[in-house]
């Protein structure tokens, strides 16, 4: 709808209301004191939060067939200590080359991006002001019940300053991998007060004007079906990137799932190990895929339902880096104490880098692409887009492709890669040759530098196994 | 479906059609003698009909029906080629013959297709020696433009098959690559493979649209000219009809080697140093293939295969590699010339058969969970990039309202152990579930892997 559109409708609803404003009166004043109340709370606590309100326009990086790009993003976010720390998304401030905060009185900072998180999808900013800022506070999340109202705040398809009203439908909704997000280390609140495109990274306020979730999800197509990061949670993270400018966490190579997915006995404690990471250190270790975890250092851990996962997933990250655990399993019916090395869990957003006189972009391999392409180890860079017509292109190489040798040499890094781009730039030389994964197969590409332009590519199908 | 009483029907409609326009060439008299005389060989083939996609894994049955004609006493049963064509296969086929105006259903087998005409060929099972009526054919008929001929066929399905006939003529004396006529009017469904008459009632051959030679035809006519196939293309395979389509459990009777290969293009050869271009690129080799078993390796230049040189300079040229390859005898030992780091060095390999794919994969209907599951085929494996230590059956399709329905297992998922019991073959998979119909637990636990991920499924059968 556009915002003439938007103007009828609302001297519409104006002249409609005077006939109807009647009616309403007579049918409100039976709960006078009540009605009373509540709007007081609500006033109140959207007169806490609205001075720490920040509408957040981040210049973000984009990688688009090939090539990279700046566009425009909007978001939201909110004000937590005076001298400026701002809490919002990692998918609002990530990635971004600037980023400009409006405060409530439409003063302009630029924030600096302090860290990121994309695990849970936070990020905090910090912006540099003479005077000390009015903050917002975090409330308890342990505390919600469904039913309680609640407030979010932010700028709902970049319009500041909006408040909208509901009340929190469920404490502790598991979305596991629903629609590619993942949130492996907590639950979210799902509540109906509207969240819209541009709420991302505000405030979920309580009636005692407290933040008790960052608004982040709406399902598509749903109406008023919202996810916000509960603020136990949050508080943990934000405190962590303001203290080291990222989360560090530990990993042992371990999938999970329910008990419920093995037995109906509820009195049987424990998780499910469905998977066991290649070459990770519960690997390693000897624990199998059908193993249950009891406990780790006489920690019992229990997860019977699923939405109970994120916190077994979250007592792993949070052992301590590169230290011994102890595991108490069973297998069938025997019982195993095993022990494994913490290992620091690796970024799950590699970065990306364009090369540009190649005409592509690629990424860094994540333990998780080296997983679901097969490879015995971390090794290449994945290609994220090519330049239609660009030397990449024309050489035969697709978005998806793994980079795993450049001329002999074995592509172990996205930094490694982009020095020997710059190499063989420098030097001119005519021929570089990748050695490419696609799928279950590799082959050769020879990129010729020369023949940009009047290179003819033979579209046949490039190779059939005999 | 019934085949009523064919006469009857059949002299009706001839009557119509001989009355309205064809009476100079074929009197209604002649017609119905004809037609009596070669009906009965005539027979509707039920079958059904297997689509599968590769890559969800999903699978589509329906069922199939086609005109056959019986060209032997004891059972031979002629078709058009379309039910053997690729990336379908079709299966339980009956016959379905009218004797004695009374309907017989046969179970049949399929035989090898013939390389060179796109026709199918097809024995009648029966416990008993058989004798049916069969079609002789007229060699060399030598037909002239505009001449009518009569056509024998069935109506579609929702008319019960009935027996129908068509009149046509010549269109088009073609002369090469060898005589074949077009005729004039569009072939329905149930005309395709029927008989062709001439004036005198002798049969010249059958209908049917040209595709052969492994479905690349000399004469291309996918665009839809219905032509006669005349005796002479096939009379060779009814008086010495093709074997029945082997079941081999190991593989295909094709050789294998086990590399993708990339052509040596200039360029390439330019880069590695290499005087002339020419020669085959060994980009990948299979895991476990003869390839990998005669020490060949990634970045070896094929140049000379078996005594015959290699020069694939496009990529259109790894096809005729392939193509070679395949036609040569699993098990022989073969030289093969190549270039390592621009060495010339002969090595001797020994070529496999090639893996059964995906088509030919043996599949199994596990009623008490509800999914069909089937091996998994070395194609599946590239495929989906599978690693060695998968191992298991995958599952191809999910029965409506079953325990796997209920559990959400997806088709494409890939069973690796049922309850204690590891399952790496269709046969494991198979007395696993052999042992759970015995013990008849409450629940099983189905360890699986979906994508790159595993997990469990339990299942609980209803017993």
């Amino acid at each position: 709808m556009n915002m003439k559109c938007c103007m009828k409708m609302r001297s519409v609803l104006r002249n409609a209301g005077i006939a109807m404003g009647l009616s309403f009166l007579l049918f409100l004043s039976g709960c006078t004191t009540l009605t009373n109340n509540m709007q007081e709370q609500v006033l109140d606590a959207k007169r806490k939060i609205i001075p720490s309100l920040v509408h957040i326009r981040p210049v973000k990086e984009v990688f688009v067939q090939g090539k990279r790009q700046e566009v425009l993003a909007l978001g939201s976010g909110f004000i937590i200590s005076k001298d400026g720390y701002v809490v919002t998304n990692e998918h609002v401030a990530g990635e971004s080359s600037q980023v400009i905060c409006v405060l409530d009185d439409n003063t302009e900072l630029e924030a600096r991006v302090i860290g990121t998180d994309p695990d849970t999808d936070i990020a905090v900013l910090k912006l540099e002001s003479d005077q000390a800022l009015a903050f917002a506070r975090f409330g308890s999340s342990a505390s919600l019940e469904s039913g309680d109202f609640v407030l979010a705040m932010g700028s709902p398809h970049g319009l500041s300053r909006s408040a909208s009203l509901g009340i929190i439908s469920l404490t502790d909704r598991y979305l596991g991998e629903l629609g590619g997000i993942t949130a492996p280390y907590n639950n979210w609140i799902q509540t109906d007060a509207a969240i819209n495109k541009g709420n991302s990274g505000g405030p979920l306020v309580n009636l005692k004007g407290e933040v008790i979730g960052i608004n982040t999800l709406a399902m598509l197509g749903a109406e008023n079906v919202g996810f916000a990061i509960p603020a136990d949670s949050a508080r943990e993270i934000v405190d962590a990137i303001i203290a080291h400018g990222r989360v560090q966490r530990s990993s042992l190579g371990l999938s999970f799932q329910e008990m419920h997915a093995k037995t109906d006995d509820k009195t049987v404690k424990g998780v499910v190990i469905a998977d066991v990471s290649p070459l990770s250190p519960a690997a390693e270790s000897g624990v199998k895929a059908g193993d249950v975890l009891v406990s780790i250092n006489d920690k019992k851990v229990n997860a019977y339902y699923e939405e109970e996962l994120p916190a077994v997933r979250k007592q792993i990250a949070d052992l301590p880096v590169n230290e011994k655990a102890v595991l108490q399993i069973l297998r069938g019916n025997e019982p195993l104490s095993i022990e494994a090395t913490t290992e620091e869990k690796m970024a799950s957003k590699g970065t990306q880098v364009e090369f540009h006189e190649w005409g592509f972009t690629a990424m860094e391999m994540t333990p998780e692409l080296a997983r679901r392409a097969q490879l015995p180890q971390r090794q290449g860079i994945l290609v994220s887009g090519c330049t239609p017509g660009g030397l990449a292109a024309v050489s035969g190489i697709v978005a998806g492709d793994i980079l795993l040798e450049m001329d002999d040499e074995p592509i172990s890094s996205l930094t490694q890669f982009d020095e020997l781009y710059r190499k063989n730039l420098a030097a001119h030389k005519k021929y570089v040759m990748l050695f490419v994964k696609r799928g279950a197969v590799t082959r050769f590409a020879l990129m010729n530098t020369d023949a940009l332009g009047d290179a003819v590519i033979d579209k046949e199908i490039l190779e059939y196994v005999d | 479906m019934l085949i009523k009483s064919f006469v009857s029907v059949g002299l009706l409609t001839i009557l119509l059609l001989v009355g309205v326009s064809y009476a100079d060439d074929f009197s209604p008299e002649k017609v119905e003698t004809f037609f009596k005389k070669w009906s009965p060989t005539l027979c509707v083939l039920k079958f059904t009909q297997t689509a599968l996609d590769p890559r969800t894994g999903e699978e589509q049955q329906q069922p199939g029906s086609a005109l056959a004609v019986l060209v032997s006493a004891d059972g031979l049963l002629m078709t058009n080629g379309y039910i053997q064509r690729e990336n379908i296969s079709s299966s339980n086929f009956r016959a379905v013959v009218v004797q004695d105006e009374k309907e017989i259903e046969y179970q049949a087998t399929l035989l090898e297709k013939p390389r060179d005409v796109n026709l199918s060929f097809l024995r009648i099972k029966s416990d008993s020696p058989v004798n049916l009526p069969y079609l002789h054919f007229l060699e060399n008929a030598a037909m002239k433009l505009g001449e009518e001929v009569a056509i024998l066929g069935v109506m579609s399905e929702n008319m019960d098959f009935h027996p129908s006939l068509s009149l046509a003529r010549i269109a088009a004396v073609l002369e090469q690559p060898r005589t074949t006529y077009c005729i004039d009017i569009p072939l329905k469904l149930g005309a395709v493979t029927g008989p062709v008459m001439n004036k005198q009632g002798e049969v010249i051959g059958v209908t049917g649209f040209e595709l052969s030679a492994n479905e690349g035809g000399d004469l291309y006519t996918r665009s839809g000219h219905p032509m006669i196939f005349q005796s002479g293309l096939f009379m060779h395979y009814i008086n010495n009809p093709p074997g029945e389509r082997l079941e081999d459990d190991s593989g295909t009777e094709e050789a294998w080697l086990g590399v993708f290969t990339q052509p040596l293009k200039e360029e390439y050869a330019e880069y590695w140093g290499i005087d002339k271009p020419g020669g085959l690129i060994v980009s990948t080799l299979v895991p476990d293939s003869p390839a990998e078993a005669a020490g060949l390796q990634v970045g070896d230049i094929i140049r000379v295969f078996d005594g015959q040189p290699i020069v694939a300079v496009l990529d259109r040229d790894v096809l005729s590699f392939t193509k070679m390859v395949r036609a040569k005898e699993a098990g022989a030992r073969l030289p093969v010339e190549i270039l390592r780091d621009k060495e010339p060095l002969t090595i001797e390999v020994i070529l496999g058969r090639r893996p059964r794919s995906t088509q030919e994969a043996d599949e199994y209907t596990d009623e008490t969970l509800g999914i069909v599951v089937r091996e998994l085929t070395q194609d599946l494996r590239t495929l989906f990039n599978l690693g060695e230590d998968v191992q298991g059956v995958i599952v191809r399709r999910v029965i409506s309202g079953s325990a796997a329905q209920i559990a959400r297992m997806q088709p494409g998922i890939i069973i690796m152990s049922l309850g204690n019991t590891a399952v790496s073959s269709l046969e494991d998979y198979k007395e696993a579930i052999a042992a759970i119909e015995h013990e008849k637990p409450l629940d099983i636990s189905v360890f699986a892997r979906a994508g790159t991920a595993t997990g469990f499924f339990r299942l609980k059968p209803r017993w």
